[in-house]
């Protein structure tokens, strides 16, 4: 079955992070074990248990590359924002402008949509929401623009990357939290492998450092409270990990199927080899105890790249910093690798990069593929006091100069939602 | 001071009713010695729902953060729980005093993730029962020391009407604990 499926590979990619305005500067930051995480600035946090986060610097943000264009513009959400700048650094990596026939390039975007903001539900709020509608006064010109609602929306995201970039095929959006990046690309892989299109520009993008994004984590308790200062916060692995640093970012990759990377001679910079997803079908919040769905996703992406656990050389994990994943995910790694699991080696992105929710799988992935790429191992920065219940090698805080030929990358979401991606150093 | 006005079969009742709603389970199943997480089957969303709802039914602020939390801010890191994740017998002796005679023995050596196991009907509605205990000598409105109870579970200033105070959950965690190491010099 392999031997006849199409081969898929990855001829560009593009990221915008809190630690790197693209790819290379994200990777080198990491490399170097560069915290992005500070004290938030984007809205107040006064009297919030947590005043931390990953911000962009605004201005990494690309001009709009489509000023003019009637509407467009203004559906533009932060979140997008990020993710045209995470694109357009893949897209001409890929080199993919000199297609000429768009028709079978398609955009598989994870998104969540913009959070609306406080004024945005005032005015809404003061038009209506108390009394009858006043949808003479809303509609008025200056007092409320219908836009606001299209950039709430993610399929809209995913459409005007479409029109930016031209893609007239397959358009997909996922919704699945922290996994979301990682399925997108995933979901990708299956619609090139079944020639439903040639290219496809997959990623994701989260920008949820705002008043409505933020309050829903600080709510569940989810991020971390207790730090001694803002970038030794995320410490995945690590016995005093007591929550997750929320962070913003995009990141993109070019998937294309081989023969069609090859007939053009794009740049090939990795494989995709594999995709496993599952569900733990558990709860809200809470992880399967076992890590059910964590060992079915990991399982499935091995699986579908034909390949066995003894294969894998690194697993570039999801490692949130909250106490419950990075326990599960170890124990979820050791049901598969058993008394091997210990010479893999594990790191998480996050510990310098924070969580970018949607984004992460997708950056991840670019990291991913840059360290197979360059012999590097990322390092898991903030690691000092040994966890009894994680004991693999996370690759702790120095980044390791190391071959290796093949990596898992896993994305894990709230609900349950689990993906794990494979990449291999291209091979002809 | 110590309040007079809700009695502790009432807080049981009001604390089985938040139980058995955030959990949406049947009240006949909760027992004062049932665990939360073994005997019910809450998960973690649930407690946040349970003091979420007594918050609201008695106009107090539950703890955010775990007794051993701050033991571990007050008296320094690993004094609750040791490097191997494992609790202290400075901690399981604290702890013993706290939840004297409910749910199961706490002692030295547990891993912390059956920590969360213990906690029982019983050990929150003592909780509650110290919240509502720790009511403010005086209305912070009008000065009268005149309380009095509002819909069966407010507590409020019959002078003026306005809410009582208490102090929040996480302030009499480290009330207690203070109070706990001046009389027994654990730490």
């Amino acid at each position: 079955m392999l031997r006849n499926r199409k081969r898929v590979v990855v001829t560009g990619y593009g990221m915008i992070t809190p630690i790197g305005k693209n790819s290379q500067e994200t990777f080198e930051n990491a490399k170097n074990g560069v915290s992005g995480i500070d004290l938030l600035s984007s809205f107040e946090t006064q009297g919030l248990p947590c005043r931390i986060g990953g911000q962009v610097d605004d201005s990494w943000l690309n001009a709009f590359p489509a000023q003019g264009l009637q509407g467009i513009e203004k559906c533009n959400s932060r979140g997008l924002k990020l993710m045209i700048s995470a694109v357009s650094e893949a897209v001409e990596s890929a080199r993919l402008n000199s297609i000429e026939n768009r028709d079978r390039i398609g955009v598989s975007l994870g998104y969540h949509g913009e959070n609306p903001s406080v004024e945005d539900m005032l005015t809404l709020y003061r038009y209506g929401g108390k009394d009858v509608w006043d949808i003479r006064g809303l509609t008025a010109n200056g007092v409320y623009s219908f836009f606001n609602f299209f950039r709430r929306k993610p399929d809209v995201a995913t459409s005007i990357l479409s029109i930016l970039f031209n893609c007239r095929g397959s358009n997909i959006t996922t919704v699945s939290a922290c996994a979301a990046g990682a399925q997108a690309i995933g979901e990708a892989l299956g619609i090139i492998r079944e020639g439903r299109a040639d290219v496809m520009i997959a990623g994701g993008c989260e920008s949820n450092l705002n008043f409505s994004g933020f309050i829903g984590f600080v709510l569940i308790r989810a991020l971390s409270e207790r730090y001694s200062s803002p970038e030794k916060a995320s410490r995945p692995f690590d016995r005093k990990r007591n929550g997750f640093v929320m962070s913003e970012g995009a990141g993109s990759l070019v998937l294309e199927s081989l023969d069609h990377a090859l007939e053009r001679k794009a740049p090939i910079l990795a494989e995709v080899l594999g995709y496993g997803s599952s569900a733990d079908a558990f709860r809200i919040t809470d992880i399967h105890p076992k890590g059910d769905g964590a060992v079915f996703a990991m399982q499935g992406a091995l699986a579908d790249a034909g390949l066995a656990p003894g294969d894998i050389d690194y697993i570039n994990a999801h490692g949130t910093s909250t106490v419950q994943n990075d326990q599960i995910e170890t124990l979820a790694i050791k049901r598969i690798w058993g008394e091997r699991a210990k010479e893999i080696s594990v790191s998480s992105n996050k510990s310098m990069i924070g969580h970018t929710i949607a984004a992460a799988g997708a950056i991840e992935a670019g990291l991913t593929i840059m360290g197979l790429n360059t012999s590097v191992l990322l390092p898991t920065i903030n690691y000092e006091f040994a966890d009894p219940k994680c004991d693999l090698d996370y690759v702790p805080n120095l980044a390791r100069e190391q071959v290796h030929e093949i990596a898992l990358s896993n994305s894990f979401g709230f609900g349950g939602q689990n993906a794990c991606l494979c990449f291999g150093k291209f091979r002809q | 001071m110590k309040q007079n006005l809700i009695p502790e079969q009432r807080v049981l009742s009001e604390v089985t009713k938040a139980i058995s709603e955030g959990i949406d389970i049947n009240p006949v199943r909760v027992k004062p010695e049932s665990s939360l997480i073994k005997d019910l089957g809450a998960e973690s969303l649930d407690f946040l729902d349970i003091n979420y709802r007594l918050e609201q039914t008695f106009g107090i602020k539950m703890a955010r953060r775990s007794v051993l939390d701050h033991m571990e801010e007050l008296f320094g890191e690993e004094s609750a729980i040791d490097s191997d994740g494992k609790l202290t017998d400075k901690a399981a002796k604290v702890l013993a005093l706290r939840y004297d005679g409910s749910g199961e023995q706490i002692q030295a050596g547990m891993d912390m993730d059956e920590l969360p196991a213990m906690v029982t009907v019983s050990s929150i509605t003592e909780g509650v029962m110290n919240l509502l205990d720790s009511l403010a000598e005086k209305c912070v409105n009008c000065g009268a020391q005149n309380w009095s109870l509002k819909d069966e579970t407010r507590i409020n200033c019959a002078s003026c009407g306005e809410e009582a105070t208490f102090t929040s959950g996480d302030d009499l965690i480290q009330i207690w604990l203070n109070q706990i190491q001046e009389d027994k010099k654990i730490f």
